[in-house]
């Protein structure tokens, strides 16, 4: 292992880790209800969410873009799960894949859009999040979904490992897997990383570009709506405000953990397991906010604060190693 | 003539005149003296938010704090006439005071560090919306002297509100500062190029700042009208900001790229808006649909700016092979 990681200890993800152990030592010897069973299950609940909505955005930062339209795209795909699984009666697992489904083909009109008019992707989702948002408002008339199957909602609630983790945790570090196995070993996660990093030589290279990005907008929906299917599933119910106005809730956590882990704003460079650590490190540092008492007001406050200490940490680690890699 | 086809704002003003004409011949009561005072109250408050966006889009950067800076100001503007009784004057001096802080804030740490506006202004968001909750622990002040309550709901004559007044003057100044004044001008070559800007001379530290300086005074002045129209400081001052403050830069005919920024576009873009929302409102439309609207008209936006600027590649293109 030694040999194999001597570059390790320089990463990003290194210092996110020791960062991850000590805010536990903190919250652990100055809280009482930290370690409790209850709190750490409650814990892996949020963070396999934040980890999905992490990911979900770091896609389509790959290609050098955001996606605002992220909340309101994961609501409206778990409204549709909802009301396919209530209203139609069609079955879980079909369900499932119809969201899906759903997901992709709504991340496919952001990137169409983006592609097609070369605008930044920022306003393209700014429209279609109010889009989406209303269309799914006026759909439900803001109604939601409460008599979901059994089995679905029962999934939501099961406790694995001794009662300490959900499996909604489980599904969340699958997918990073999955993803840091297509970003590192198939040609189509080479060719969407060689896109976002550069445009005009990946389009010398023969890779469509824009087909590139609209893959990445594709399974930034596809992973949003698996979201959206983990909250419904969690909650135990499809809610239209379950992510707060036009799905903003999912904004602070979707861009928390992508820039703490390191994936550059500018795109091109994609690190999954650093955007989980990062997402773990969010609800850490949230959990912990709410079980000092510093007021449920101030925990804004403070998670603001955080992010922006992290990108100038960030800063400060590229300039030194940007020195010392010209000294050496 | 040709010279004003070419304007951004010569379509849409055209657009305006007819829409109005026509919504009005369907429904009277869209040239009411009321309707008229309301669409007037919206147009001067979303001005002021427009103008704010307006100026950071020119720099080819995006702020999303511009809600929660108008929020904080006008929870500190009523906290410090309710809590302190202080006097007007002094209150909006402060609520300007710390809209020119925000702004500093945000463009001192996004060019000292050079990392992305968006990234930078999403973390002031919290930041501030966090301080704003905070304070008033989601609590409305209510107290408001009635010489602002006055200047909130009374009319100078006809349907037109004192509230008006300051927006058409921002936008006089703001106009004035981008078309005739050097810091303008070099605000929009900043935005258009970062390097060749650099290159000619243009302290890009002083032009960031400016432009976010500027952006969080007019967020300020902008939370400080909405507590005169609501006649309350309420926390929530701002929260709905962020899609029309950049819905009418956008619409009105600028790219987010950044240079290519119009005043008086921007301004007939704010008032398409409210004019649209409000023949939504009179003609019963769900209140939902106004906001499915409203992300139409930014990718239609969006389409028309590209259309123009194929068309003008190649008309360029045919030049040159001549």
């Amino acid at each position: 292992m030694n040999n194999k990681i001597p570059n390790f200890v320089k990463t990003n993800q290194f210092g996110l880790l020791i960062l991850v152990i000590v805010f536990i030592c903190i919250f652990s010897f100055s809280t009482d209800g930290f370690t409790s069973r209850f709190n750490i299950y409650a814990l892996s609940r949020v963070v396999a969410l934040d980890i999905m909505i992490g990911l979900a955005m770091m896609v389509v930062i790959l290609t050098g873009g955001l996606n605002l339209s992220l909340g309101a795209l994961g609501v409206s795909a778990a409204m549709f799960g909802g009301w396919c699984m209530e209203s139609m009666g069609i079955p879980i697992s079909i369900t499932i894949i119809l969201v899906l489904a759903f997901g992709s083909f709504l991340g496919w009109i952001n990137g169409f859009v983006t592609v097609r008019t070369g605008v930044h992707s920022f306003i393209v989702t700014l429209a279609t999040m109010s889009i989406y948002f209303g269309f799914m408002t006026l759909l439900t008339e803001a109604e939601a979904f409460r008599k979901l199957p059994e089995a679905f909602t029962n999934f939501g609630s099961l406790k694995l490992f001794n009662k300490y983790i959900s499996p909604l945790l489980i599904i969340s570090v699958l997918t990073c897997f999955v993803l840091y196995y297509i970003f590192k070993y198939t040609d189509i996660g080479r060719k969407l990383i060689a896109a976002g990093a550069n445009p005009d030589a990946a389009e010398l290279s023969g890779i469509s570009v824009d087909r590139m990005f609209i893959y990445c907008h594709m399974l930034s929906g596809f992973l949003a709506a698996l979201a959206g299917i983990m909250l419904t599933a969690r909650i135990g119910a499809a809610i239209p405000s379950m992510a707060g106005h036009l799905g903003f809730d999912w904004l602070l956590p979707a861009f928390l953990a992508p820039v703490l882990g390191g994936t550059l704003l500018s795109g091109g460079k994609v690190t999954v397991f650093g955007t989980m650590l990062g997402a773990i490190l969010v609800t850490l540092i949230n959990n912990g906010l709410y079980l000092i008492d510093v007021g449920e007001f101030w925990v804004r406050f403070f998670l603001g604060i955080i992010l922006l200490g992290a990108v100038l940490l960030d800063r400060a680690r590229e300039y030194f190693t940007v020195k010392n890699s010209i000294v050496s | 003539m040709s010279a004003l086809l070419k304007k951004d704002w010569f379509g849409l003003g055209l657009v305006l005149i007819f829409g109005s004409i026509l919504i009005s011949l369907f429904k009277p009561a869209f040239i009411s003296p009321f309707n008229l005072y309301v669409l007037m109250l919206s147009v001067s408050l979303m001005l002021v938010v427009a103008m704010s966006q307006m100026i950071i889009i020119a720099i080819g950067q995006m702020n999303l704090s511009v809600g929660a800076i108008g929020g904080l100001v006008a929870i500190s503007f009523t906290g410090l006439m309710e809590v302190y009784s202080m006097s007007i004057l002094p209150a909006v001096l402060i609520g300007l005071l710390i809209g020119l802080a925000c702004g500093f804030i945000n463009g001192y740490i996004t060019v000292k560090t050079g990392i992305s506006a968006f990234i930078i202004t999403l973390a002031t968001l919290y930041i501030f919306k966090g301080m704003n909750l905070g304070i008033t622990e989601a609590q409305p002040f209510y107290e408001i002297p009635e010489a602002v309550k006055f200047f909130g709901n009374a009319k100078i004559f006809g349907p037109i509100p004192y509230l008006v007044i300051i927006p058409i003057i921002i936008t006089v100044l703001m106009w004035i500062l981008m078309n005739r004044t050097s810091l303008g001008r070099y605000m929009l070559a900043y935005g258009n190029n970062v390097q060749s800007s650099e290159l000619i001379g243009i302290s890009s530290t002083k032009i960031v700042i400016y432009a976010h300086v500027i952006s969080g005074l007019l967020a300020a002045i902008g939370g400080m009208l909405v507590v005169c129209r609501l006649q309350l400081g309420t926390p929530n001052i701002g929260d709905s900001w962020l899609l029309p403050s950049f819905a009418a830069p956008v619409i009105g005919g600028a790219i987010l790229a950044g240079g290519k920024v119009d005043v008086i576009a921007t301004a007939f873009g704010v008032i398409l808006v409210s004019i649209i929302s409000q023949a939504l409102v009179i003609f019963k439309i769900d209140p939902f649909f106004v906001q499915i609207f409203l992300g139409f008209m930014i990718l239609l936006a969006v389409f028309i700016n590209r259309y123009r600027e194929y068309r003008e590649e190649r008309r360029t293109k045919v030049f040159s092979d001549e």
